[in-house]
């Protein structure tokens, strides 16, 4: 059941589309991500969910009631947590009062509130700092008082707006997980936007892509990074070959075209939905690096063999990295044990018809 | 550490003790005196302690900067509130207007009020015509009407400050207000006001130390009994009466200890409590909201209350001046270029004086100043924190603190009272942070790498300052040398206990036309006049990048 529930939201800033007619839905519970880069409009749909913003056009229901059409409801109002990008504990109150300071407002006896503080602190992680300062706090703490102001009144919905960008990358890792588990614990339907594909795989249960103010694709974080809608989500997403081509031949029976790549070669690559290909149509044949498997001798019984010569060769640690250049094409490929081939060698690609995804 | 600046550090350290440390001394010592008697002791300081008279000058006077500071701050907070955050028509005019006093010398205000506002002024005739009041009413006179004109003066410091707290603080801040249920005014005040103390303290310092400074409004509003005015009229008047000189000299010295503690005490909490957010590149145009349409009418009308105010100074002056025998008539009847005349022919010397004691302070000033910002910013120099302590306290301290002491040193001891040359260096040495400010702030905003680039492809230290620095700060640089050009030019308290005859600048011929002969057609015509000039010079910042002057003072703290 959608308990979030976005239809039609259009916003602006003078003349800039920041959101542009974009429908989405978010279930009971669920932890959806936005994800895309800067400027796509991303923060400006959670602050329209906020109430922050206020949109032009559309509406947005929480729990069923409607936010814009019958009367903008303020933020005030609509039962949420948020934690900002940049913290925003307020540097003149102690931890406690910052975690306190929704509750106070509810007219809550100051007793309860100090242990409903006392508690979502000890939740998390905090305890023994209720006292202090913000200034007195590192950053990773801040971002906990932060957390847990969101969750001290019990929301129905969480709105977090890049909550880790400004931790250093160790803490990152470790409070992606802490987050996810926390939220998963108390069941709270949340909106989570970042520009780190990394961070929305981890943290979420679906990933809405977004591009310039539409949704580009909306799954989870293996159907985005496996079936990527378009060339913007393959390209977002993890690193892609795009090999520019012209569909050459038709297979229905198999469900497979051949795709004539600027190359000369012909490749063959499966496909699910035949009927948006017509013949002559200029395509991508995108193919993720490690699904490219690199041979030494050219063996006939394989599918879309290559042969190519290595320009750069890097050692990564846990992969090899390698750019061949196919007739001028680049390819890059990525395997994870040794091979011998240096700079400047031929060697074989090939690449698997089943991993081959045509895009427009 | 670079023999340059090393030799620029001694010269401009030798500056100081010459023309503040030195001084200063004299006054502390002076202080000391016993009169009729070669000895040395605190009795002065005894005696100013358990005198009823001092002790209740020195209460007046904190009474009087509470008061002030609290109207300031009532009437400030929506003040700057409306100006950095209301989407206002004529918001430019209106900030110019009410920033206006910055500028303008403190007693060209009270000349006029005392005009328009006085026992039979413009404001009791016309009330009085119309059948409203019988009996004038007592606008001006008295702790009521110096609290007014004061807190008038004062108001564009607390404005200046307020509204970079509105416009600088972390907008996330009060989104999480509003996201945890607050909104409006609970919003207001539990957190966005909680969160411009430290700007508003700035500016609050400097109005509370005001009164403290500020001799001459107390008299000519008749109030005599607070602590600068005592201090003043004892030693200008006194000066056969050795005692009363000392005691005078005392009074000086707690004003200055007063000033100098709370201004350290300020600096120093608000450094404890800078807030600084983390939003990287927040606009002000992004925070500015329509109001309601009644609460847009009330701000409007509020604003141009406060605007009307402060232009019925250069008005009313403007009346006085082109007119003459301006008694007992709600507005002038005889229109004449008489003072000017009087002003312009009879005593060019004054225009003259005041031009030429402000332009040599100036260039005393950029030759000072500019190193000095250098060194301050861009060095790591030993002792370039106590040059910018030291420079920075001539801020606090009042002005007849100066005076007094040059007098008292550069009489007997050095003798550079004799020489005309002591009214540029006492104007120099009274402005001297202000245009030090202006360079410091401007050369903070000036990326170092465009130096270090310049110094990379080989050019010295010395010739990118000229090709590179200097014309990046050039915008700073040049308001500073307006804005104290501004200020030397209007300055008072310093110079009035120094100049001699052929000595007199404007403002001191405005205070001696009132005082003598009460010629208030020419007192009124030389503060007009001043009022020209200044508005003059206030354009031509303008033109150069207002935005400077509010980078400079705005926030406030360093």
């Amino acid at each position: 059941m959608a308990f979030i529930e976005i239809r039609n939201l259009f916003k602006r800033f003078k003349k800039v589309v920041a959101v542009n007619h974009i429908d989405l839905e978010v279930k009971q519970g669920e932890m959806l991500t936005l994800l895309g880069p800067s400027g796509c409009g991303k923060t400006t749909t959670l602050r329209c969910i906020a109430g922050l913003e206020k949109p032009e056009e559309g509406d947005i229901l929480i729990d069923g009631k409607p936010m814009l059409s019958q009367g903008f409801v303020q933020p005030s109002k609509r039962g949420i947590g948020m934690v900002f990008q940049n913290y925003a504990v307020w540097p003149h109150m102690k931890v406690l009062h910052n975690v306190g300071y929704g509750l106070r407002l509810q007219k809550i006896p100051r007793r309860q509130i100090r242990e409903m503080a006392y508690q979502v602190l000890e939740l998390v992680g905090l305890s023994g700092l209720e006292e202090r300062y913000p200034a007195q706090l590192s950053g990773g703490q801040q971002q906990r008082v932060a957390l847990a102001r969101a969750l001290v009144r019990n929301p129905k919905v969480l709105l977090l707006d890049e909550p880790l960008s400004n931790l250093d990358a160790k803490l990152r890792e470790k409070m992606r997980f802490e987050i996810k588990s926390l939220v998963k614990r108390m069941g709270i339907t949340s909106v989570y936007v970042t520009h780190d594909q990394a961070e929305a795989m981890v943290i979420s249960d679906r990933i809405a892509v977004m591009d310039s103010g539409n949704v580009a694709q909306l799954g989870t974080a293996e159907e985005i990074y496996k079936k990527p809608a378009n060339r913007f989500v393959a390209d977002f997403i993890g690193t892609m070959n795009f090999i520019p081509g012209k569909v050459v031949q038709i297979l229905k029976d198999s469900r497979a075209v051949y795709v004539r790549a600027e190359f000369k070669e012909n490749i063959l690559c499966q496909m699910d939905h035949l009927d948006e290909t017509t013949l002559g149509k200029t395509v991508y044949v995108s193919i993720r690096p490690e699904d490219v498997e690199i041979l030494a001798q050219p063996t006939p019984a394989r599918e879309n063999l290559l042969k190519g010569t290595i320009v750069h060769k890097a050692y990564l640690g846990n992969f090899l990295y390698f750019f061949v250049s196919v007739n001028e094409t680049m390819i890059r490929v990525q395997v994870s044990h040794h091979l011998p081939q240096e700079e400047g060698q031929e060697l074989f690609l090939s690449l698997d018809p089943q991993k081959c995804v045509v895009l427009l | 550490m670079s023999r340059g600046n090393f030799s620029l550090t001694a010269f401009l350290w030798a500056v100081i003790a010459l023309l503040v440390v030195y001084p200063l001394s004299i006054l502390v010592l002076e202080s000391f005196r016993i009169a009729e008697s070669a000895g040395w002791g605190i009795h002065n300081y005894l005696e100013f302690f358990q005198d009823t008279y001092y002790l209740k000058t020195f209460g007046n006077t904190l009474v009087l900067s509470t008061l002030v500071l609290l109207a300031t701050t009532l009437f400030g907070i929506p003040l700057s509130y409306i100006l950095a955050r209301y989407r206002q028509r004529g918001k430019t005019l209106f900030t110019a207007l009410i920033l206006l006093p910055i500028v303008l010398p403190a007693y060209a205000g009270v000349f006029a009020f005392i005009i328009f506002f006085g026992k039979f002024g413009t404001l009791n005739l016309l009330l009085m015509d119309t059948g409203i009041i019988k009996a004038p009413i007592n606008f001006i006179y008295g702790l009521h009407g110096l609290v007014f004109v004061q807190s008038l003066h004062l108001l564009p410091f607390i404005v200046l400050s307020l509204s970079a707290g509105f416009t600088t603080i972390d907008p996330s801040f009060e989104e999480a207000a509003e996201v945890e249920g607050a909104s409006g005014f609970r919003r207001f005040i539990t957190v966005t006001l909680p969160l411009c103390t430290p700007t508003y303290l700035a500016g609050a310092v400097i109005v509370f130390l005001w009164p403290f400074t500020d001799w001459l409004t107390p008299m000519i509003l008749g109030q005599v009994d607070f602590l600068p005015s005592v201090a003043y009229i004892n030693i200008a008047y006194h000066f056969t009466d050795v005692h009363r000189k000392y005691m005078g000299i005392v009074a000086v010295v707690v004003s200055s200890f007063v000033c100098i503690a709370l201004f350290l005490l300020a600096r120093r909490w608000v450094e404890r409590k800078k807030y600084t957010g983390l939003s990287k590149g927040t606009t002000s145009e992004g925070r500015v909201i329509e109001p309601g349409a009644g609460i847009k009418w009330l701000s409007y009308l509020y604003t141009f209350f406060i605007s009307a105010l402060v232009l019925l100074i250069p008005i009313v002056l403007g009346l006085a001046a082109f007119s003459r025998r301006w008694v007992f008539e709600p507005f002038p009847t005889y229109w004449t270029l008489e003072n000017f005349r009087v002003i312009l022919l009879e005593s060019p010397l004054l225009i003259r004086n005041s031009f030429v004691f402000s332009g040599i302070a100036l260039v005393f000033g950029m030759v000072f100043g500019l190193p000095a910002a250098y060194l301050i910013v861009r060095t790591r120099v030993r002792g370039k924190d106590a040059l910018d302590f030291v420079i920075t306290l001539m801020l606090a301290f009042p002005g007849i603190a100066v005076g007094v002491s040059y007098l008292l040193g550069f009489w007997k001891g050095i003798p550079l009272a004799t020489h005309w040359i002591i009214m540029p260096l006492a104007l120099f040495a009274r402005r001297l942070p202000y245009f030090l400010r202006m360079a410091h702030s401007s050369y903070l905003q000036l990326d170092v790498s465009l130096e270090e680039a310049s110094e990379v492809s080989g050019v010295g230290k010395f010739r990118t300052f000229f090709y590179i620095s200097l014309p990046l700060l050039i915008k700073g640089v040049l308001v500073g040398v307006v804005m104290f050009f501004i200020m030397a030019f209007q300055e008072i308290s310093t110079a009035i206990f120094l100049y001699r005859g052929g000595w007199e600048t404007l403002p001191i011929g405005i205070y001696l036309n009132w005082h003598r002969g009460m010629e208030f057609g020419i007192a009124a015509a030389m503060a007009f006049l001043m009022i020209v000039i200044t508005f003059i010079l206030l354009l031509i910042i303008s033109r150069i990048g207002g935005g400077v002057l509010k980078a400079a003072w705005g926030p406030g703290g360093k």
